[in-house]
């Protein structure tokens, strides 16, 4: 009996415990990316130990949650602004994409959350950004003439469904133009080609032709593309066809996005013009997988070109493999289309927006002011690592070394060309697009289906997805 | 459960009634203050859960629409039978459970009863093969696929010995390299089977080989009718982990870096298609109806099995009566 009563103590001690610990364990791990495909999936279970919120008025701190990387809000630099604001405390909440909604169905979401640009009208339709347009205005940090046209990709018009325009939402902590080429000089030469321009575009045509000359195959096996898309799959993909219709002036989607078309005659020349690169072999692609993503095929010195942005230059600054002979490199404007407008606009433009309903609107202001505009900007700018979204602020990147110098020059001119916001469809969750068209497109390149029947198909899908987002957006 | 046959005190005038002082009212006690640990857990983190998640399986839920659902009956239910997706990926499960099963139990048993020997360094070989089944199977994955790339070791060899190259993960071929990476753990169910095997009595082999039978005879006619429970509960549980199977097709995709890689098309089976209508296309609802569905079969071919097993199953120790 004794013995009996002893052994239920313990089990009941171990397991009250048990279920103690895991009820406070807290969430820190961090999604460290440097991809920008935020639906990556780890859903945690519940929402995360959410801090108190102390009043200003009863003298507590108050707490402001944000969702950037640790790696972008460091806890030095929340030291230092709680040192300068010491009613404020900053505390990192890791969220990914369905962890967030999670919060937003609780109606417990962060105060500050890191949104990219193609996220912005999505966020904003489902009621989860504050309009920050007076804040802009009325700051002593930020001055909007001195605004680069990425910050209107923070913009967004319900009415009309553009974005691009009406009320600002957020700001870029950092950004590229995406599309612009980096290529490696020396293959360049070993091919007996002349590289190519640093001020003037090429054509998308003529920037696959040229990569088909520097690609080197035995047989089947390739032991050097000609060019890569930065993931390492250069076929069609939701953003290099939303860069190309933008730039023809077309789209994918009707002018309110409610509806999709791919079976156009002009998404169709784009979707085969596609299926040719990949079958062609200039990249790597279901037809010919890599088990690398093209920055490292890039390093490894399997790739003549790379479409990657301004951060593409700082990556090549700090990896062990290329380093030390940064002459190897240069970097060429995005292509265009042809008769087309050159726009060389950002795809996954990084920055944030305050929660609507944050229930410290005007401290999360002072923590977003700071982290956007104040010293955090200018450090990232001196870094390199991406441009500001100020004119002022880009005077400080990095002009030290040659390679330093090509950069800042190139960019300077660049920066004239990216005006312009891919046209993502707000109904759709990023994923689900990219989900569609690797199903969908992938049998075309193995000749199990003609762009015709995928691009049936795919609108088909598409068209029924937007049918859903847009009744959970607005039930009637 | 034995009542005593005369408990020893008899009860007072107002005390407690017998049956809640009896030895097995304690004994019963016991039993659920002991498994309450387990019990707690596995209510409060499995089945509720569960339910809920068959609740939501009810309704649309889309991940940020908590506060406004609507609840859609049986439609969800109604497009797991319709999607034509969810019909093709359980087809590919369904084929790549009738092709790994049978080999699996099989090749394992076969695997264990070689392992069975007193030679030496047994125990070596035994962990050798044991291994590959302990492994992360992301790291698996991710080494199978990087053999079967097109400039991978497999294609590289078989140039080596004249042959062509195949392309392995396009689409003529892409199921070959994912069987042929299930199988490589085929000797996790050693460890079970050598325990099954070792509990045939060696009398039995004396006694038939004093009679005259063959090894093979010896084979056949003791070893597998007294090891058949073992076969049975890895058959069961090779259905269920088949029918399952997730991880694997997606780690050979092409970019296969994050869980929402899409594997090619042979390979696209019902977990993958489960998971991408959750996390890619965001429809919670029809995701968890989609899994309540695999659950409800995987039970019904269970009870299936179950059902047929009192044909072939031999146990030693007489099964009815308490």
């Amino acid at each position: 009996m004794k013995r009996a009563f002893r052994s239920t103590l313990l089990s009941t001690l171990l397991v009250s415990s048990m279920i103690a610990l895991s009820a406070c364990g807290g969430n820190a791990q961090n999604n460290s990316a440097s991809s920008p495909d935020s639906g990556s999936a780890s859903p945690s279970a519940g929402a995360s130990a959410s801090a108190s919120e102390g009043g200003a008025s009863d003298g507590k701190p108050v707490v402001i949650r944000h969702t950037m990387y640790d790696t972008e809000f460091t806890s030095e630099m929340v030291a230092e602004f709680e040192k300068t604001h010491p009613n404020i405390k900053v505390e990192l909440v890791s969220a990914d994409y369905n962890k967030l909604m999670a919060m937003m169905a609780a109606g417990n979401g962060p105060d500050i959350i890191r949104t990219n640009t193609n996220e912005l009208p999505g966020y904003v339709l489902k009621g989860m950004a504050l309009d920050l347009t007076e804040n802009f205005n009325s700051s002593s940090v930020f001055h909007t003439d001195d605004f680069y046209p990425v910050v209107n990709n923070f913009r967004y018009d319900v009415t009309s469904g553009a974005q691009g325009t009406g009320p600002l939402y957020g700001f870029p902590k950092d950004w590229s133009p995406d599309f612009t080429i980096y290529y490696n000089k020396k293959m360049f030469e070993a091919a007996g080609i002349p590289v190519p321009s640093a001020t003037d575009a090429m054509t998308w045509k003529e920037i696959v032709e040229l990569g088909k000359k520097l690609t080197v195959a035995n047989g089947k096996k390739v032991s050097q593309y000609g060019l890569v898309y930065f993931n390492g799959s250069t076929a069609a993909n939701q953003d290099l066809m939303n860069l190309q219709l933008l730039q023809q002036g077309g789209s994918m989607f009707s002018s309110d996005f409610s509806s999709a078309d791919l079976t156009t005659p002009q998404v169709k020349d784009l979707l085969n013009f596609w299926v040719d690169a990949a079958k062609s072999g200039v990249g790597p692609s279901p037809l010919h997988q890599e088990t690398d993503w093209g920055g490292q095929l890039f390093v490894d010195n399997k790739a003549a070109m790379i479409i990657a942005g301004y951060w593409f230059s700082g990556f090549l600054k700090t990896n062990e493999l290329t380093k030390d002979r940064l002459a190897d490199f240069g970097v060429a404007p995005a292509p265009m289309a042809e008769g087309g407008k050159r726009i060389s606009p950002t795809a996954f433009g990084t920055g944030a927006v305050i929660y609507k309903n944050s229930k410290h609107p005007k401290e999360a202001w002072e923590v977003f002011e700071w982290f956007f505009g104040g010293k955090p900007a200018e450090d990232r700018a001196k870094e390199g690592y991406g441009l500001p979204g100020t004119k002022t602020l880009a005077a400080m990147l990095p002009q030290t070394t040659e390679f330093d110098k090509l950069n800042y020059d190139f960019i300077q001119n660049e920066l004239q060309y990216t005006e312009g916001t891919l046209p993502y469809s707000p109904f759709l969750n990023y994923q689900a697009v990219n989900s569609v068209f690797e199903k969908y497109f992938t049998p075309v390149y193995f000749d199990k289906d003609t762009v015709d029947g995928a691009a049936q198909k795919m609108t088909e899908e598409l068209n029924t997805l937007i049918a859903e987002g847009k009744d959970l957006i607005s039930p009637e | 459960m034995i009542r005593p046959a005369a408990s020893g005190t008899a009860p007072a005038l107002g005390a407690k009634p017998k049956r809640f002082r009896g030895k097995s009212f304690k004994e019963a006690m016991e039993f659920y203050v002991f498994i309450s640990p387990w019990f707690v857990v596995f209510v409060l983190l499995g089945l509720i859960p569960l339910l809920y998640g068959l609740y939501l399986s009810f309704t649309n839920y889309a991940g940020f629409n908590m506060d406004r659902l609507k609840f859609v009956g049986f439609a969800n239910y109604h497009k797991v039978f319709t999607d034509n997706d969810a019909m093709y990926s359980l087809g590919r499960t369904l084929l790549i459970t009738g092709i790994m099963v049978p080999l699996s139990t099989i090749l394992g048993f076969l695997l264990a009863v070689l392992l069975n020997q007193n030679i030496k360094n047994i125990g070596l070989y035994r962990t050798l093969f044991f291994i590959p089944s302990i492994i992360p199977v992301v790291a698996v994955g991710t080494m199978w696929r990087s053999l079967f790339v097109d400039d991978g070791v497999v294609n590289n060899a078989l140039e080596s010995l004249g042959l062509q190259p195949v392309d392995w993960l396009g689409y003529d071929y892409a199921m070959v390299p994912l069987l042929i990476m299930l199988l490589w753990g085929v000797g996790g169910g050693i460890l079970i089977y050598l325990a099954g095997l070792k509990g045939v009595s060696k009398d039995l082999y004396e006694a038939a080989a004093i009679d005259g039978a063959t090894a093979l005879q010896r084979f056949v006619k003791i070893t597998v009718p007294l090891v058949t429970p073992v076969l049975f509960f890895q058959f069961i549980m090779n259905i269920i982990g088949s029918l399952q199977i997730f991880v694997q097709p997606i780690l050979l995709a092409a970019n296969s870096n994050s869980l929402l890689s899409l594997p090619i098309r042979p390979n696209y089976v019902y977990s993958v298609h489960a998971f991408q209508q959750i996390f890619a296309y965001g429809r919670f609802g029809y995701g968890l109806a989609l899994l309540w569905v695999l659950f409800i079969m995987i039970l019904v071919l269970t009870v299936i099995v179950f059902s047929t097993s009192k044909l072939w199953v031999f146990y030693e120790v007489d099964q009815e009566g308490r």
